[in-house]
């Protein structure tokens, strides 16, 4: 925990999930962020430069679902609010549920900073037949109060013409007595003992009272010795409240917000629900929403695996990049370069240009990118927070809730972006069982694509056999995970955000943002990881790998002993060393070709995956998983071996 | 007029389509979770329609679509609304 503040003037974007910050967040900054239908995208604090000033630090808060925080989320969110020196917060409210931004505005507004309030998502409180009252509501507040429409750029430039007329905003609530009385003591404490330089003692003291653990952080460290002081302040309020201090100051504060928000909204009558609210109702039916699942995950297979897999694959392998670029470029390489190690080191077996980009360039990013548009036509939607409902059974078996889906889902995508996105996960139990699964049996859509171009050539049984044991080993190792790893599974409770029409600008950002992240980090682990192999294979290193590795690669796996090249390759990237594996299709059996993709499959990911997992886990935990990991792998392979040969046809 | 006497009931045991007022949570929701529901905008009185039971309980509270688990569902007690059956 730090007490220092940062000098430059911030407005902070503030408010519950799925409100819209981040778009908000791009019209007024021109930033990427990560931008998505489903609550907790955001995992950290994004921040750009102004658009309208540049002197002025914008920052994107991840969605808060009250304070005093308790999530991860809620906690980064509230160390911006003490350690950023904010010239005003813009809270995001969704303005079809104006009692619960109020009930945020109403902790917001004991901090005394300038606020401005947008409320936005106006056009679908509109469709629900909610009239928000705003210059009755900026009136009682006493700060500027705008009506916005963030995916439209609707309201924007008003709001931001409005930012000079921020204000504190006027206090919602006395609380009960009693508490006002622990209030006003703690207060005076911390004024006297730790006063924060933005933010007001009172706001401190409830948001302390609360039990906010990153309050009570800086405080300690603001505080020193005389912490002690404060903590006895809030354990005598404690013991004074008949009940749980926290939830009755929540409760309060809800009933503020709903007095306010009671005095200015009105609600037409509706007859019946809108389609976009059946539509959202069917894709969770106990009867449809499986059906609708599985026509979901046809149409992303048809337009993943068959069009971007096999066909702009196609296009871009064979056609452009083996009929037109490679030969032209070792034309140009062998005629301009004359010493042979360059040349080969760019053009030849392992060459930089026709191994290293082919397999990122020409192999994978199709792949990625059908994926990527895929999957932001899914989350722009708002399907993924239903696929939550759907999934929440199978995945009460391996001790997650069906939260976990969404992740699990992204990691289809890039397995690294994934691990990140565990962070939406609400305790340490179940990120650390997620990430885990992830590192383990779920591939990315790079892999996946080279799975199915593989085993999509053996036969439809070797897909469905590596698709079977790829579930098998993802529900036994979660199943026995959830019983070692401490701790108990909680149960989901999930908001479910309005079904909408996707907007093609919006996928095709995320997708350009996605795109960018994956080709910066996979373009240089290709050609580090060609490059190491044609160091291995220069130095006369890699015949003599292949030699260590035959018992293990041949013996038990009983895959040809070149095989090992791709195991080396796979510890740099798992969907390089699948695609050293397809390289070598032609000398598979379907029984090898099956072994090999499941083995590579169960490996971990890739190099940036395990920087990630140290980074989320640490590094005690994330070589723990490596070491279960590796050995698990080549042991379910070995046992696939021995199973298909007597079972499934000779190899 | 005689006190009105409403049962009480958990919300996972109330059919969809039927708006109820929520009467309060059970000491078995853990309270980090209450605070979790109290955050989403379930307060006692306040009332919410029940759109569905399986898989998972959904419920609208004030154009709020929210799932929760039966686990969860057991717990929270909702009256009637007057009038109704």
């Amino acid at each position: 925990m730090t007490t220092n503040l940062s000098t430059t003037s911030a407005i902070l974007l503030v408010g519950h999930p799925n409100v819209g910050k981040s778009v908000l967040f791009h019209r007024l900054t021109g930033a990427y962020v990560n931008v998505s239908n489903y609550p907790g995208t955001t995992v950290e604090v994004t921040r750009a430069s102004a658009r309208f000033d540049h002197a002025v630090m914008l920052l994107d808060t991840p969605g808060i679902l009250a304070l005093p925080s308790r999530s991860d989320d809620e906690r980064a969110t509230m160390r911006a609010l003490l350690e950023e020196n904010t010239r005003c917060l813009v809270q995001v409210g969704d303005a079809k549920n104006l009692r619960r931004t109020l009930t945020l505005t109403a902790l917001l507004a004991e901090l005394g900073v300038p606020l401005v309030l947008a409320l936005n998502m106006h056009d679908e409180a509109a469709a629900r037949g909610v009239t928000v009252d705003i210059p009755a509501l900026a009136e009682e507040l006493g700060v500027p109060v705008l009506a916005t429409v963030a995916t439209g750029g609707e309201g924007v430039s008003e709001l931001t013409g409005r930012l000079p007329d921020a204000r504190p905003p006027q206090a919602m609530l006395r609380y009960d007595t009693d508490f006002e009385r622990e209030i006003a003591r703690t207060a005076e404490a911390i004024a006297r003992l730790a006063p924060h330089p933005h933010l007001a003692a009172r706001g401190l003291a409830i948001l302390f009272l609360g039990g906010d653990p990153e309050v009570a952080g800086w405080l300690a460290a603001r505080a020193g010795a005389h912490f002690a002081d404060l903590e006895a302040l809030r354990r005598q309020a404690g013991e004074n409240a008949e009940g749980d201090l926290p939830a009755l100051l929540a409760r309060e504060r809800t009933e503020a917000a709903d007095a306010l928000s009671a005095s200015v909204i009105q609600r037409a009558l509706r007859s019946s629900p809108l389609l976009s609210q059946r539509i959202g109702q069917y894709v969770v039916h106990p009867l449809w929403g499986v059906p609708i699942l599985l026509g979901v995950l046809y149409l992303v297979y048809q337009f993943v695996g068959v069009f971007g897999a096999t066909v702009l694959v196609g296009l871009l392998e064979k056609d452009l990049f083996e009929g037109i670029l490679n030969p032209a470029f070792t034309d140009f390489v062998t005629a301009a370069v004359n010493v042979p190690w360059i040349t080969d080191l760019l053009v030849g077996q392992y060459g930089l240009w026709t191994m290293g980009m082919t397999y990122a360039l020409a192999l994978i990013l199709p792949i990625v990118t059908t994926f990527f548009l895929a999957f932001g036509v899914l989350e722009d939607s708002g399907y993924l927070p239903r696929l939550t409902v759907i999934a929440n059974r199978l995945f009460a078996l391996i001790g997650l809730n069906g939260r976990a889906v969404l992740p699990m889902v992204l990691g289809l995508g890039c397995v690294t972006m994934a691990t990140l996105t565990t962070r939406i996960l609400h305790s340490p139990r179940e990120r650390m069982i997620t990430i885990f699964l992830l590192a383990l049996a779920i591939p990315c859509s790079a892999q996946l694509g080279v799975v199915l171009g593989m085993l999509g050539g053996v036969s439809f049984s070797a897909v469905l056999i590596w698709t079977l044991a790829m579930i098998l080993v993802l529900l036994l190792s979660g199943f026995l995970a959830a019983r070692l790893i401490p701790g108990r599974r909680i149960p989901l409770v999930t908001e479910l955000p309005p079904m909408r029409l996707p907007i093609l600008g919006n996928v095709l950002k995320k997708t350009g943002g996605r795109l960018k992240w994956y080709l910066v980090e996979v373009i240089p682990l290709f050609l580090l990881g060609t490059f190491i192999m044609f160091a291995l294979d220069k130095l006369g290193a890699l015949p003599a790998i292949i030699r260590a590795g035959e018992p293990l690669v041949s013996g038990w796996l009983g895959l040809p002993k070149e095989a090992s090249a791709a195991f080396v390759m796979g510890f740099l990237r798992r969907d390089f060393g699948a695609t050293g594996l397809f390289a070598m299709a032609h000398s598979l059996s379907p029984v090898q070709a099956v072994v090999g993709m499941i083995t590579i499959t169960l490996f971990i990911p890739c190099f940036a995956s395990l920087m990630m997992m140290v980074k989320e886990q640490g590094l005690k935990v994330a070589l723990a998983m490596v070491a279960v990991i590796v050995p698990f792998a080549f042991l379910v392979g070995g046992l696939f071996n021995i199973a298909l040969r007597a079972l499934w046809m000779p190899a | 007029m005689s006190p009105k006497h409403e049962a009480r009931l958990p919300l996972a045991f109330i059919p969809a389509g039927q708006e109820v007022r929520l009467a309060g949570f059970g000491d078995e929701i853990d309270p980090l979770q209450r605070e979790q529901l109290i955050a989403y905008g379930l307060a006692e009185s306040r009332p919410l329609t029940v759109l569905q039971q399986r898989p998972m309980t959904v419920i609208l509270a004030d154009e709020v679509e929210l799932a929760l688990e039966h686990a969860v569902a057991r717990h929270i007690w909702v009256a009637k609304e007057s009038g109704e059956a």
